[in-house]
């Protein structure tokens, strides 16, 4: 069995809108890996072709070149199919169907054997902690019931890789808690999961991996940790005393206290700094990186991208 | 196939608790009702007022009925995001396009058997016969509208839900006034034009073959080998436009 | 449906049969040839509700649907269906001119049937058309025309043009013609033929509508004194064992006043050979 869930070697995608509208190429090459096992975060800005990739990868969209492999088949392959769940961006239902209705016709899709149905039916409604609405028409659902729902789906086939396309969007605290619960609950028990979103403390906390997409292609990949380690933004000094006046080096941020201060310049300019304040004569006390949050490595990688 | 009969009855599912269509069936029945009205004004047989009235609001509302369902249950989908969780299951396109498409037959054909019960049961209370041959004609009313509503499956795949009802709209007017175009042909004598013509007029769905009311009506009889090509026709029509559509959907990308 | 040689194999035999189907409908028999649909149009007052105000154009349509299907000429029995059609067409729209002229023209070129029922589907249509246009005078002159010419019933045709004489801003010739023929036909009397004459002849504005209306009041009269005065003839006659040589014999003999003189004042003669007046009609026509 191989050890990638799921592959993207490079994509390419042009939109065409057709008469006097200029031609969109949306995907320029874009490739990535995603391990077995694994919870991978895809982020980007609009535009970037995120949704576009998870489209292709669902069969939505046909790429114009490079290829999808879902554990080692190629994607459009109904093998392929039966091993993922997936969740689209916006939640969606059939007014008139019950909750119960709507997970049951999903199971007739998946083509699960008629006994065993139900019983997923109902573990799927446990796991998004639905079951006391299952009965209820969809039509009355609040927004977060219905993205439960939409997870519902993604989750009765006992997938082996999931794809969530913004799983938490719309959601309280509590909602996108509860949804990260779930995906951590699906890891654990050995489901791929592979997912995007713009809400960036979720991705920092539960993902393994990160995949940085901007302007059509993958523009950073790997773990979250050393993404983020491997850019020392800023650094803070710490000094007895208070800030000369005459500092030259541009300040990034500052704080004065009753015996010691500390400054934080750009990576770039600690050296300057230290060599302003020797000169000045101040007593250097303390000197550490600042290890820059997700959002700020990202920020770094969209205006990147864009350029 | 178990993925299309799903699919094509969780279409009739929404179709039946959908208030819209029972809108469409009350008119029905009350046009139906109400021809016994317009029998009396006139002067003769008034038997065969009901019948006419009747066979005409049958097919006028399975087409409305046909065409306004179609948005709801297939041009909704295919525009919007609710097909997108289907697709990718492990369907083929071309089986969730059938399940639709056999969904909403269903209801048409659902509707239709009704309107025709109550029309039955009106002749047999106004002249004491149970006249079977209404029956013969609203199932060839039947098959006109599972040629409708092919095309209202394909349009719903080529365009937007309010064009698509234009265009089915179109199909169904066009071809009920096919006949007059060869009227038409046989008027032109100029060379070219009188070939493309009538190779347009071979081409257009012609409604009108599945229309037997007059001969229900007045008792005429039909050869059986005629009904038999008729029948031919008719489905393999409809079977053309849902290959075509099916092709175009396999194709399209759905943004 | 994604392998496009078979796909598209499918298609072109699909294609095939449609067409296939379609030409052998369309060579099939008609079901209806004898158009029995028509029979069964409803009523005016069901298609006045149903056409929804547009009468008129229910009138129109229903008019070019009849001279599309009349005019695929053949010889099938359609004739009882045209008084169906047009008949209706004229409820729907009474003063649709055409429709009468059209509709009797068609019924009149019918080449089966009773030519008896044609005749009285005929002459009912533009009776129908005469009542519903009462100040219209074109369709009772063309009425008559038709029953003079087509209908070949002479009787009919006088009675229509009298009414068409009638109407207003009816031109005088329709008089001269009504006259005319009536005099043709024997239609009235000699006085009520003066009578209409001497209408015309007031109304006469040029030298020949004087001379024609003077001429056909010369005729009537002539035919009132021939009434009276033939038998006088034959009288003497019988008691001279002669016929008598010149109306002044009869004076001399007290059968008469005097010489009878003819309308323009000129005597009248004896025709020795029948032994009946004879007239010298002397009309200038210049």
């Amino acid at each position: 069995m191989s050890n990638v869930a799921l592959r993207v070697d490079d994509l390419k995608k042009t939109f065409d809108p057709g008469l006097m509208k200029a031609k969109v190429e949306v995907l320029k090459g874009l490739s990535f890996e995603v391990q077995r096992g694994i919870i991978f975060g895809f982020l980007g800005p609009n535009g970037a072709g995120k949704t576009t990739t998870i489209k292709a990868i669902a069969g939505l969209i046909w790429p114009d070149a490079g290829s999808i492999e879902i554990c080692g088949l190629p994607h459009t392959d109904e093998a392929a199919k039966r091993r993922i769940g997936f969740m689209a961006e916006n939640p969606y239902f059939y007014p008139y169907l019950t909750g119960r209705e709507f997970l049951e016709f999903h199971a007739e899709l998946l083509a699960l054997a008629s006994d065993v149905v139900s019983s997923r039916v109902s573990q799927a409604l446990e796991k998004v902690s639905m079951s006391d609405h299952a009965d209820r028409l969809m039509r009355t659902y609040s927004k977060g019931m219905l993205q439960r729902m939409s997870l519902a789906q993604a989750l009765l086939g006992e997938p082996e890789l999931l794809i969530l396309d913004e799983p938490m969007s719309g959601l309280d605290p509590l909602g996108r808690r509860d949804v990260r619960d779930i995906i951590l609950g699906e890891k654990e028990r050995g489901t791929t999961v592979f997912f995007s979103s713009h809400i960036i403390p979720d991705v920092e906390t539960i993902c393994d991996r990160v995949a940085i997409v901007a302007d059509g292609r993958v523009q950073a990949v790997g773990e979250v940790r050393d993404l983020v380690a491997q850019e020392v933004e800023a650094y803070e000094v710490a000094f007895v005393g208070t800030a000369p006046s005459t500092l030259n080096t541009p300040v990034l941020a500052g704080h004065t206290g009753s015996d010691a201060s500390w400054v934080r310049v750009a990576a770039g300019h600690r050296d300057q700094l230290i060599r302003e304040l020797v000169d000045d004569g101040v007593r250097i006390v303390g000197l550490s990186p600042v290890r820059s949050s997700l959002e700020e490595f990202l920020m770094v990688h969209y205006q990147g991208g864009a350029s | 196939m178990r993925a299309m009969l799903a699919i094509a009855r969780n279409t009739l599912r929404e179709a039946l608790r959908d208030r819209v269509l029972y809108l469409f069936l009350g008119f029905a029945v009350l046009m139906l009702v109400s021809s016994k009205i317009f029998g009396l004004l006139t002067v003769g047989d008034e038997g065969k007022v009901i019948k006419d009235l009747g066979l005409a609001g049958v097919q006028f509302f399975s087409m409305l009925i046909a065409v306004m369902m179609s948005v709801l249950l297939v041009s909704r989908e295919v525009d919007g995001r609710t097909v997108y969780n289907i697709l990718a299951k492990p369907v083929r396109r071309w089986q969730f396009l059938l399940g639709k498409y056999l969904g909403l037959l269903a209801t048409v054909a659902l509707n239709l058997t009704l309107m025709a019960l109550v029309l039955v049961t009106m002749v047999r209370l106004y002249s004491g016969e149970w006249d079977m041959g209404l029956l013969f004609a609203s199932a060839m009313i039947l098959l006109e509208m599972a040629l409708v509503t092919a095309f209202a499956t394909l349009f719903a795949v080529l365009t937007r839900p309010m064009l698509g009802t234009v265009f089915t709209l179109a199909v169904y007017i066009i071809g009920h006034v096919a006949e007059n175009i060869w009227l038409l042909t046989q008027q032109i004598t100029v060379g070219v034009t009188k070939p493309i013509v009538a190779a347009i007029y071979y081409l257009l769905p012609n409604l009108e073959r599945f229309n037997f009311k007059t001969e229900v009506v007045h008792d005429l009889s039909i050869p059986h080998a005629e009904i038999g090509v008729t029948v031919v026709y008719g489905l393999a029509y409809t079977a053309l436009v849902l290959v075509l559509a099916c092709v175009r959907f396999s194709h399209k990308d759905l943004t | 449906m994604r392998r496009p040689l078979a796909v598209a194999a499918v298609v072109i035999t699909l294609l095939a049969v449609v067409v296939t189907c379609e030409v052998i409908l369309h060579n099939a028999p008609e079901a209806d040839p004898l158009g029995k649909r028509l029979l069964y149009l409803p009523s005016p007052d069901v298609l006045r509700l149903a056409s929804l105000g547009n009468d008129g154009l229910v009138a129109d349509l229903l008019y070019l649907w009849s001279i599309q299907y009349y005019s695929q000429f053949d010889f099938r029995e359609k004739f009882l269906y045209l008084d169906t059609v047009f008949n209706l067409i004229t409820d729907l729209d009474p003063r649709y001119f055409d429709a009468y002229r059209i509709g009797a023209m068609i019924m009149s070129v019918q080449k089966h049937g009773d030519p008896e029922l044609h005749k009285k589907a005929i002459v009912r249509l533009y009776d129908k058309g005469i009542d519903a246009m009462p100040d219209d005078w074109e369709i009772a002159e063309w009425a008559a025309w038709d029953a003079y010419l087509v209908l070949q019933d002479t009787d009919q045709a006088v009675k229509w043009m009298g009414i068409a004489a009638e109407r207003p801003d009816a031109p005088g010739v329709l008089k001269r013609l009504y006259g005319r023929w009536r005099d043709n036909i024997h239609g009235w009397t000699a006085e009520d033929s003066i009578a209409h004459w001497e209408d015309v002849l007031a109304e006469a504005e040029t030298k020949s509508e004087t001379n024609l209306a003077t001429s056909h009041i010369y005729d009537s009269y002539v035919s009132l004194h021939r009434s009276t005065l033939d038998p006088m003839l034959q009288g003497f006659s019988q008691v001279a064992r002669r016929c008598p040589e010149s109306w002044q014999e009869l004076v001399d003999e007290g059968w008469l006043a005097s010489v009878p003189v003819d309308y323009l004042g000129n005597p009248y003669g004896v025709d020795p050979n029948t032994c009946t007046l004879v007239a010298h009609k002397k009309i200038r026509w210049d």
